[in-house]
């Protein structure tokens, strides 16, 4: 019963969608208050539908009712429970509904918060929700349908695969989908502007809360993709410009434009045609994510074009949404009024140069990840676009955009002051200069690239924190002043102070990590001490030991810098009778910022094991940076504008105006 | 029941949802608009001006230009708030009960199995099913072997249970196992390869060639290797080679060979001629079999089919428990035109499962489809 | 600054970056791609020695021979031909005989691939890409070969196509 209530919910949430994706339309279309409600009431009753199916698959999974034949295939009665859980998305059509789940969770929160919004707006946003969701509904029900049923249940589930047994690989997945779901909330808003054929100041206010949301789960959804592949993975590799990745990666960047874009369109009620491209794009390239991932098409071309259902479905979904949002685009938007103008050196021509320096950059993924599909396509050559594509397009496009990234802020809106610009980053500059003459001094003149980025990464941060002292009068105006006058900042620039910085902490942990790790690969006996980077690593003893469904090989390090002991590090290999596969578990030492990192390999014939030992210095920045980007977006988030005539009544309304 | 029940309240929730708002239609609606965002963004100059964060002249300037936004935003507000039309919203409510329930059903009828229960694994546990010792069985043979794990013995039992369960990749592995402690030997090969490939669906992978091959030169006339390797060339496109297989397992097979149909069946597949058939009977009713019956005599195809469903008939009157293989026995007679004997197969079986209320059922499911009456 | 000027600023700065962008990709195509082979396709159109590109096939089963401080030698193979790599450092977990690999490097004078590296994927049902393209080309691959799509109609005795002969006295 429960595996059909979650079917049929699924249903009935499909019957909602269609629902809510028409009446509002005609209901703004007719001015009528009652119709355009109606895509409230549904969007939360379709959010409720799809959570319940959804807790239904959860549910099967957890008893393992091998009578769905999606449990059956995903899940096996002997995993842990939180793996039977996590395994729910784990698998093509369970991840799906997580999808969608989340798409009526995004049109709830607006139906439910979303009060400060014209009532045909509302209407308007939710019904594109319904059609997004009831396209991929169909999807579901058609061609990945998690509740199928067998007559006669297997006594066993198939799948006990160790390596999706991972707490880091269970959770980013969710969190990338919050990010890549939550652009559909900007695109239904950009296409209700273009449906209205409407769109001022305020619209950005509307639609940036939402776009900080999905930024700050997509950031985050990134970081902890590439930490897991970075200890899973046994080689301490952290980014690979694999398609998958680069599939995340391109919305984010779009989104980063998109959320710089919306600001000029806030406050100078410009850029609006752009804002509204770049929503369409950032949520196309969120599809585009989705159909490289679910179609199978990474895999192999041919597969798609073997078994194409599902691809070409989704390549549909795709192609109908991309396109006619699109044509809607070239269509309506010369009806757009223009907006307020501004010099080339202003605070908008320094979002616009970001915008476009993002979006080169994003086209340049773009190329190199759509490029060896299309020509395999086209021709049957089979190329591969490795990371030295990516480095030497993508970096000398991110090069200079990190240069202007501290000017930005400093820089008045409407006509700015270069020059003024510069001599307030002054201080700023002496210290990415000064980092510079002691990283060369220091490595001697070795590479000359690394201390020049992380000379740039110091500006960055250091042009962040110019931008607060600045703001507050620090060093200017009596200290008491200046701490009132920070807390009187607007949290958003606070935000975006933590955004930038995090920037730079990023960058210089990506060169350091880079440019001065080091390694040792050989093979080991116990006793055997391996040195690297000052550090020395003495092999104990390795023992075999047995876990609930593996036994594993543990090797005991002892790790000491200068002499001084520092602890043990234990790295294991993994063997999976059930599966006969292995993994190995790379054990971890973090010193600060740095960490050391050792994997184990093959046992060799005569004994030795075969060992990676790596010392990372400040590899640990690469994911603080995001986590301070997404901190500085959740500070941002908290910002009392964005909430402005939110869910409060007009009498409300007035007593937050005699506040002012 | 129950679930259309659950069903029924579930649609009438789904109504409810598009019909409250239509009835409360009527009332003004507190709505945002845009004048209230452009109004913050006034006070928000205000408040930046006193901070001492923007000079006076830039607050003048912006406080004009969002004045300017915020008249043109009241200009272009649509004028008084329309009042809902009853024609409009009775449509959408006939819409909501009328469209929405058949909408599900129509989706939800070819989809879903309304008829199937759930069979969560800790209710099959508990329920009285003759599978269930067996599977314990299998559980503690398991439990032993993962503390001993070098009782060859105990893996060469479990290994065929395995593969007959359908955990074929967990049967390759005891197959190794049974390799490495009991020693090679062509059959065991042999099956550790049919185990690999059916834990690949069926396609004989590199993997399960290699052992088919293994086990061919372990010995020559290892019937399933050779079988499966012929298989194995017929999967990579070389029907030719495996028809050259299979013939010259025909050729050196003695007549009575009870795979024989198989494998001139898989021949007739890759269009082989057929070497001419001993007449010997097959041991099983499966489909190959009856495939290879085609090509027999109407006698000797008719000696066959009756050896085999006698057997059947034996066996299931030693064992009854074997639904599948009642219906099996009663169909086989009704091919046969035999009515009577059908009937009393059919009330045989009944008696025979009478006492298993699930079993009874899936056998009344079955005859259900067989057409026989009574 | 004029309305006008102002427009052209943007767009030739819009262009300048665009041009950039450009460039830059046209430059990384040159130098930076690297094509992909299997053993049947060199024998077809042979690589210069010294010139990276990525090796794809099976790994030949009873062709891993390990030599000193790691290094291995191995065959890789796609049916008819097959090819001798020779690699140093540690193997990916899901290397296996029998399995896809990918290898990337370049031929020495000899004919032997020198990898530098050897690609295997975090999913243990990952066929590369590539390998599972040029075997399905040869005809060496059937479909859901690595994909696990069971035909769950079928019980597990007709899982595989066509029982046993041996065994079919038993399962009845």
């Amino acid at each position: 019963m429960i595996a059909e209530s979650g079917h049929y919910a699924l249903v009935l949430a499909l019957a909602l969608a269609l629902i809510q994706s028409t009446v509002p339309i005609l209901g703004a279309r007719w001015r009528d208050p009652a119709l355009m409600n109606v895509a409230r009431a549904t969007a939360l009753a379709q959010l409720l539908f799809v959570a319940a199916s959804f807790a239904a698959l959860a549910a099967l999974y957890i008893t393992s009712d091998f009578s769905v034949v999606n449990v059956y295939e995903n899940s096996h009665s002997t995993k842990p429970l939180l793996y039977k859980i996590t395994g729910v998305w784990g698998n093509h059509e369970g991840s799906m509904l997580l999808w969608v789940s989340i798409l009526a969770l995004f049109g709830g929160l607006v139906a439910a918060f979303g009060n400060n919004l014209p009532l045909s707006l509302r209407a308007y946003v939710l019904a594109v929700q319904g059609w997004i969701a009831s396209a991929f509904y169909l999807f579901i029900l058609i061609t990945s349908n998690p509740f199928l049923r067998i007559a006669s249940p297997p006594i066993e589930g198939r799948d006990l695969n160790p390596v999706l047994q991972d707490i880091g690989l269970a959770v980013h997945p969710p969190m990338l989908y919050l990010g890549y779901v939550g652009f559909s909330i900007s695109f239904a808003f950009a296409v209700a502007a273009l449906l209205e054929g409407r769109i001022d100041a305020a619209w950005a206010r509307w639609v940036r809360p939402w776009t900080l949301v999905a930024w700050i789960f997509l950031t985050l959804g990134i970081a902890m993709g590439s930490y897991w592949a970075y200890y899973e993975l046994g080689w301490g590799g952290w980014w690979f410009w694999d398609p998958v990745e680069n599939a995340s990666l391109m919305p984010w960047l779009a989104g980063t434009a998109l959320l710089h874009s919306a600001v000029v369109m806030e406050k100078r009620n410009a850029l609006k045609v752009w804002t509204i491209l770049l929503s369409i794009l950032t949520f196309s390239l969120s599809l585009l994510g989705t159909f490289l991932v679910r179609s199978g098409v990474l895999t192999s071309v041919h597969a798609f074009a073997t078994d194409p259902t599902r691809g070409v479905f989704i390549l549909l979904i795709l192609c109908i949404f991309i396109g006619g949002s699109l044509s809607l685009y070239a269509w309506r938007a010369s009806a757009l009024k223009q907006g307020g103008l501004f010099a080339p050196i202003s605070r908008e021509g320094a979002l616009v140069l970001n915008n476009l320096f993002l979006t080169a950059a994003c086209a340049t993924v773009f190329i190199g990840t759509l490029y060896p599909l299309a020509l395999e396509v086209l021709t049957g050559d089979k190329i591969s676009v490795g990371a030295p594509f990516f480095n030497l397009t993508f970096g000398p496009l991110f090069l200079p955009l990190m240069i202007a990234v501290p000017f930005g802020p400093l820089l008045a809106w409407k006509r700015g002051d270069l020059l003024g610009a510069a001599q307030r980053l002054t201080a700023a500059g002496i210290a990415a200069l000064l980092a510079v003459a002691m990283l060369w001094a220091w490595t001697r003149g070795g590479n000359a690239f690394a201390p020049l980025a992380i000379g740039l990464a110091v500006f960055v941060i250091a042009g962040a924190l110019t931008d607060l002292t600045e703001r507050t009068g620090l060093f200017r105006v009596p200290f008491a002043t200046a701490t009132r006058r920070a807390r009187g900042l607007p949290r958003a620039t606070w935000g975006s102070a933590f955004a930038h910085a995090g920037v730079g902490v990023a960058l210089i942990g990506i060169v350091c990590e880079t440019t001065w790790n080091s390694e040792y690969i050989g093979s080991m006996r116990p006793d055997d001490v391996a040195k690297i980077a000052g550090y020395e690593l003495k092999l104990g003893d390795v023992t075999q030991r047995k876990g609930p469904n593996f036994s594993e090989m543990l090797a005991r390090f002892a790790v000491s810098h200068d002499g001084e002991r520092l602890g043990d590090m234990t790295p294991s290999k993994r063997n999976f009778s059930a599966r006969s596969s292995s993994t190995t578990e790379a054990a971890l030492l973090t010193r600060g910022a740095s960490q050391l990192y050792v994997s184990l390999g093959e046992t060799t014939a005569d004994g030795a094991i075969a060992v990676r030992i790596y010392h990372k210095p400040l590899v640990l920045l690469i994911w603080w940076g995001p986590i301070l980007m997404a901190l500085g977006g959740v500070l941002s988030l908290s910002d009392r504008r964005l909430r402005v005539g939110a869910p409060k009544p007009a009498k409300s309304l007035r007593g937050l105006q005699a506040a002012e | 029941m129950t679930l259309w029940f659950v069903f029924a309240l579930m649609t009438v929730a789904a109504i409810f949802a598009v019909l409250w708002p239509l009835s409360r239609g009527v009332r003004p609606q507190s709505e945002g608009s845009e004048a209230a965002v452009y109004k913050d963004q006034l006070g928000e100059i205000d408040r930046d001006l006193a901070s001492g964060l923007i000079g006076s002249s830039e607050a003048e300037a912006a406080r004009v230009e969002i004045s300017r936004r915020l008249l043109a935003a009241r200009d272009s507000q649509d004028g008084p708030p329309v009042a809902s039309s009853a024609k409009l919203r009775r449509s959408a409510a006939i819409l909501a009960l009328v469209g929405l329930p058949i909408m599900a059903l129509a989706i939800y009828l070819p989809l879903g199995s309304p008829r199937l229960g759930d069979f969560p694994l800790a209710q099959r546990a508990r329920a009285p099913d003759a599978a269930q010792p067996f599977e314990n069985m299998v559980a503690q043979v398991e439990a032993h072997l993962e503390k001993n794990p070098t009782d060859g013995r105990g893996w060469n039992v479990l290994a065929p249970v395995l593969a007959r369960l359908g955990r074929f990749e967990e049967a390759a592995r005891a197959y190794r196992n049974s390799i490495t402690y009991n020693g090679d030997s062509s059959e065991r090969r042999s099956d550790l390869g049919e185990a690999l490939a059916a834990a690949a669906g069926g396609v004989v992978t590199a993997e399960a060639k290699a052992e088919f091959e293994r086990a061919v030169a372990l010995n020559a006339d290892e019937v399933k290797a050779s079988y499966f390797l012929g298989l194995a060339a017929e999967q990579d496109g070389r029907g030719s080679e495996a028809a050259s297989i299979w013939r010259a397992m025909l050729a050196k097979a003695p007549p009575d060979a009870p795979w024989r149909p198989l494998v001139q069946a898989a021949l007739a597949r890759v269009g082989g001629a057929p070497v001419p058939p001993p007449g010997a009977p097959a041991p099983v009713l499966s489909n190959e079999a009856m495939a290879a019956a085609k090509d027999m005599s109407e006698a000797d195809r008719g000696d066959m089919i009756r050896g085999m469903v006698e057997r059947l008939a034996t066996r299931l009157k030693q064992n009854g428990d074997d639904v599948e293989g009642w219906l099996r026995l009663v169909r086989a007679y009704m091919v046969m035109g035999d009515r009577d004997k059908a009937r009393s197969a059919l009330g045989d079986a009944r008696q025979a499962v009478a006492n298993d209320a699930a079993r009874l059922r899936q056998l009344n499911e079955g005859l259900k489809n067989l057409g026989l009456d009574g | 600054m004029t309305r006008k000027q102002r427009r052209l600023t943007m767009i030739g700065g819009s262009l300048a970056v665009l041009a950039i962008a450009a460039a830059l990709v046209l430059n990384a195509m040159r130098d930076s791609i690297v094509f992909f082979s299997t053993p049947t396709m060199l024998a077809e159109k042979p690589v210069a020695a010294g010139k990276r590109f990525r090796l794809g096939g099976l790994v030949q089963p009873g062709s891993l021979v390990r030599g000193d401080n790691l290094a291995v030698t191995f065959q890789v193979a796609d049916g008819s031909n097959t090819l001798p790599v020779a690699f140093k450092g540690i193997l990916p977990d899901l290397f296996r005989e029998g399995q896809g690999v990918v290898a990337e490097g370049a031929l020495d004078a000899a004919g032997v691939f020198k990898a530098d590296t050897v690609l295997a994927k975090h999913d243990e049902t990952y066929m590369p890409k590539e390998v599972a393209d040029a075997l399905k080309k040869q005809g060496h691959w059937k479909d859901d070969y690595g994909a696990k799509k069971p035909d769950y109609s079928a019980t597990p005795a007709a899982a595989a196509q066509g029982p046993s002969p041996a065994k079919q006295g038993v399962s009845q």
